[in-house]
């Protein structure tokens, strides 16, 4: 599945534009230290984190897009990085249980 | 790291979980990073020897090593305070210019802040050459490559507005003052 795939079977709100990549798995966890140290390219990540050291430490790790849970307002230079490094940042109101829940039911899994 | 026959696979190895934290000497003004496993980073200040050091702030972070899958070798980062993104705040710094030339060639320029003693010193270029070779064999992205180089590429490490990558924002996880 793709970056956009997802985001139409999710009906998930992207903060900039789309940039489609592969996803392979997810990732769940809101301290940048585990993405470092644990999460696999292409994985989705989901956080509540929207600091822009956030789109930093996914580009390092080729995270494929980056889901904010529980409805967190994205701050406009975390937006601007994001399109930097070509990523895409998504917003959802719900929270990182519940669209885990739906990235499983999407068929994506932990990879 | 550089000799032998071994095409290394390294990976992360003896991760750790603690607090970067940054000192000031009001004495001098320098300021200097360490890293501390302690459950609350320490905010006493302290004299060591004509410097006395305040606290001026904290995040979590990790530190780690990296071992050769296939080999076994053990490269210490002990040293690594932190990977930095350069956010172009200065068009006269070196490490502004390779990142900007560096991204449009889809390379990822990461800077390598490691102190030694307190003061900002770069780590070896073998261990430069490891963490490059390590973060870009994590990426799938086509053409995507990540590069680190030392942090003193940098025109100016205390007006340098580069993205270090750590916990900052943790709330929950901070002392209440650092959190208000």
């Amino acid at each position: 599945m793709t970056v956009k795939e997802l985001a139409d079977k999710l009906s998930l709100k992207a903060v900039n534009d789309i940039h489609d990549k592969e996803i392979h798995g997810v990732f769940i966890s809101d301290m940048l230290s585990d993405v470092m140290a644990g999460a696999q390219a292409g994985n989705v990540w989901v956080t509540v984190q929207t600091h822009k050291n956030t789109v930093a430490a996914a580009n390092l790790v080729d995270i494929s897009a980056i889901i904010i849970a529980r409805g967190k307002a994205v701050p406009e230079d975390t937006v601007q990085m994001a399109e930097r490094v070509g990523l895409t940042v998504f917003t959802t109101d719900l929270d990182s249980f519940q669209i885990a829940v739906k990235l499983y039911e999407a068929g994506i899994k932990p990879a | 790291m550089a000799s032998g026959k071994c095409k290394h696979k390294w990976k992360m190895t003896n991760v750790k979980y603690g607090f970067l934290v940054n000192e000031k000497c009001y004495h001098c003004g320098m300021l200097r990073t360490y890293f501390t496993f302690e459950d609350v980073p320490p905010k006493e200040e302290h004299k060591e020897g004509e410097h006395y050091w305040n606290y001026a702030g904290s995040a979590q972070s990790i530190k780690f090593d990296m071992k050769c899958a296939e080999c076994g070798e053990v490269v210490s980062f002990e040293k690594l305070m932190g990977l930095m993104q350069c956010m172009y705040c200065d068009d006269r710094c070196y490490f502004n210019t390779i990142s900007r030339i560096c991204e449009s060639q889809n390379i990822w320029v990461y800077g390598a802040i490691s102190f030694d003693v307190g003061h900002e010193a770069d780590l070896a270029p073998e261990k430069l050459v490891v963490l490059t070779d390590y973060f870009t064999s994590r990426l799938r992205t086509p053409g995507k490559k990540i590069i680190v180089l030392p942090g003193s590429l940098r025109k100016n490490e205390e007006t340098c507005h580069g993205l270090i990558l750590r916990d900052v924002g943790m709330l929950s996880l901070e002392p209440e003052e650092e959190a208000a």
